[in-house]
């Protein structure tokens, strides 16, 4: 490991990158049209991750009922084979609860939750390729499919992972480069500089974190930006099929 | 899913009749439009997903690793995963047994040993998104296409380490690599079938509205050579099943027969298909 040059003295990352720099980052919304309310697949670099949302719906059991609100729901399914070497993960571990916990208390917060009162919306999440930044993917695959859905959302959230390097923040890690230094997920609410989300697995001087604030903000806006460029795209497939 | 009995008894009369006729027109020996793709996960020896026309989809990855063949018990492992049931329910123990057991069966594990003492052991791992009918027949459909695909790295050390104690080595040129199954080798992945027989009648790839509404159902095996074992008895309705005559055993023989072979040839196409690595 010693011997891999993280990042260099002429500025660039292992995988030829800047430190501000994102990963090829692709997006599709209404992916599985026959099969769910609303769906999404992105790509952020290697890692690839479908998010299939249902609803809003009348729950199955009374106890998912709120009468002032929709109560949500996600599963989060990390196929065993996601990670270069197989490892079979069950449903009841520790940090893939967190991470739905993470993700729950997020969206609680951009949906407009008190117009759907008496519903469930489930949220299923497969990752079946994972290369950095878990949480940052699931949340902008979780935000297109919300949309692709017609669930109403105060805005975009969308993530990126930032990290830092000595003293140089990372911009949106890769697997390597996540293993080696501290990593922030934040979550941004669309053009604003508003947190809807932030995890920080390890430890961050705090003399330190406002530049990786900084560039992860600027991160997460020009996803929103590419995001958006995507459901417009698909809004206007659905005008031109519905008009003609 | 809950049919009423009008429902019901028109289905089952329709499907009963001579000949048969399917809610969706098709004809006994049709499959529901499919869906396919296959190579696009970077960290998978092989990978195919098969999405079916009522949104039921399977995803299928095969990953190797290289074992001491005395440690291991079988080189071949499948997972099965489907959404929203427990990974120890009876549903998915029993898709993951029939799986399991026809590749044990019918593979032949010769191909993965590497040296005298290393093999490859592959590990099958299906995810189910979402399935509407019984989906053990779009499971296997996805796993042959996956397998058909995998490409294992090319062995660059000694094969003989008998002596020599050797750790394998390989070809860091993924061009190299070879295919788990070679383009010109007879041998093919084994295939199951999911029959439904209503009346006297039987159906290949049953919908769900057909499976409700089945007096009984089948699955069966088959490999280039012809129809293979398992033969066995399942139960697709929530409602009693009924005896099965000679007749269907019969019938159900012909019809897998008469598909399966058109069902590889169609596959085959896809797998050799160098299509963009794209999953959508």
């Amino acid at each position: 490991m010693s011997n891999i040059e993280f990042y260099s003295a002429e500025g660039l990352r292992m995988d030829g990158r800047r430190w501000n720099e994102l990963r090829r980052f692709e997006c599709r919304t209404n992916t599985h049209p026959s099969s769910s309310d609303g769906s999404s697949y992105v790509e952020q670099g290697n890692s690839k991750v479908i998010c299939l949302v249902n609803g809003p719906m009348e729950p199955e059991n009374r106890s998912q009922l709120s009468t002032q609100k929709a109560t949500l729901e996600v599963n989060l399914n990390i196929a065993s084979f996601s990670t270069t070497e197989r490892k079979k993960r069950l449903k009841s571990e520790k940090r893939t609860q967190e991470l739905i916990t993470t993700l729950e208390r997020t969206f609680e917060q951009a949906i407009v939750t008190k117009i759907y009162p008496r519903t469930l919306i489930s949220i299923n999440i497969h990752v079946l390729s994972q290369d950095g930044g878990l949480l940052a993917s699931c949340t902008n695959a979780v935000t297109l499919a919300l949309i692709d859905a017609g669930i109403a959302m105060y805005d975009y959230i969308s993530a990126v992972s930032a990290g830092l390097f000595d003293t140089t923040p990372l911009l949106d890690l890769n697997a390597l480069e996540e293993n080696v230094m501290s990593t922030l997920t934040v979550g941004i609410v669309g053009k604003s500089e508003k947190l809807a989300l932030l995890l920080l697995e390890d430890k961050v001087p705090l003399d330190r974190l406002e530049s990786i604030l900084a560039i992860s903000i600027a991160g997460s806006h020009r996803i929103r930006d590419i995001m958006d460029k995507e459901v417009r795209r698909h809004g206007k497939v659905r005008l031109s099929k519905s008009s003609s | 899913m809950k049919l009423s009995p009008a429902e019901r008894s028109y289905l089952h009369d329709s499907l009963a009749l001579q000949p048969p006729i399917r809610p969706d027109a098709r004809s006994p020996a049709q499959f529901r439009p499919l869906e396919a793709s296959i190579s696009f996960l970077p960290s998978s020896n092989g990978s195919a997903r098969i999405r079916l026309s009522d949104g039921s989809e399977c995803i299928v990855s095969v990953k190797s690793k290289v074992v001491l063949t005395a440690n291991v018990s079988s080189l071949i492992l499948v997972d099965v995963d489907v959404s929203g049931y427990r990974d120890d329910s009876n549903f998915v123990s029993n898709l993951n047994y029939h799986l399991q057991s026809i590749l044990n069966s019918h593979f032949p594990t010769a191909v993965l040993r590497l040296t005298s003492r290393y093999s490859f052991k592959i590990f099958v791992d299906c995810v189910v998104l979402l399935h509407t009918s019984y989906p053990l027949g779009l499971l296997s459909l996805t796993t042959y296409l996956a397998l058909k695909t995998t490409s294992l790295p090319k062995l660059v050390s000694e094969v003989n380490d008998e002596e020599v104690e050797e750790q394998p080595t390989f070809s860091d040129d993924w061009d190299q690599s070879t295919p788990l199954i070679p383009t010109n080798s007879t041998f093919q992945p084994p295939l199951l079938f999911v029959v439904a027989v209503v009346g006297d009648n039987v159906f290949i790839d049953p919908s769900r509205e057909e499976q409700e509404v089945s007096e009984n159902g089948m699955i069966i095996g088959y490999e280039t050579q012809g129809v293979i074992s398992p033969f066995n008895n399942i139960s697709l309705s929530d409602r009693e099943v009924k005896g099965m005559k000679l007749l269907h055993v019969i019938k159900a023989h012909l019809l897998v027969k008469k598909c399966g072979e058109e069902v590889l040839k169609a596959l085959n196409s896809v797998a050799k298909d160098e299509g963009g690595n794209a999953i959508f």
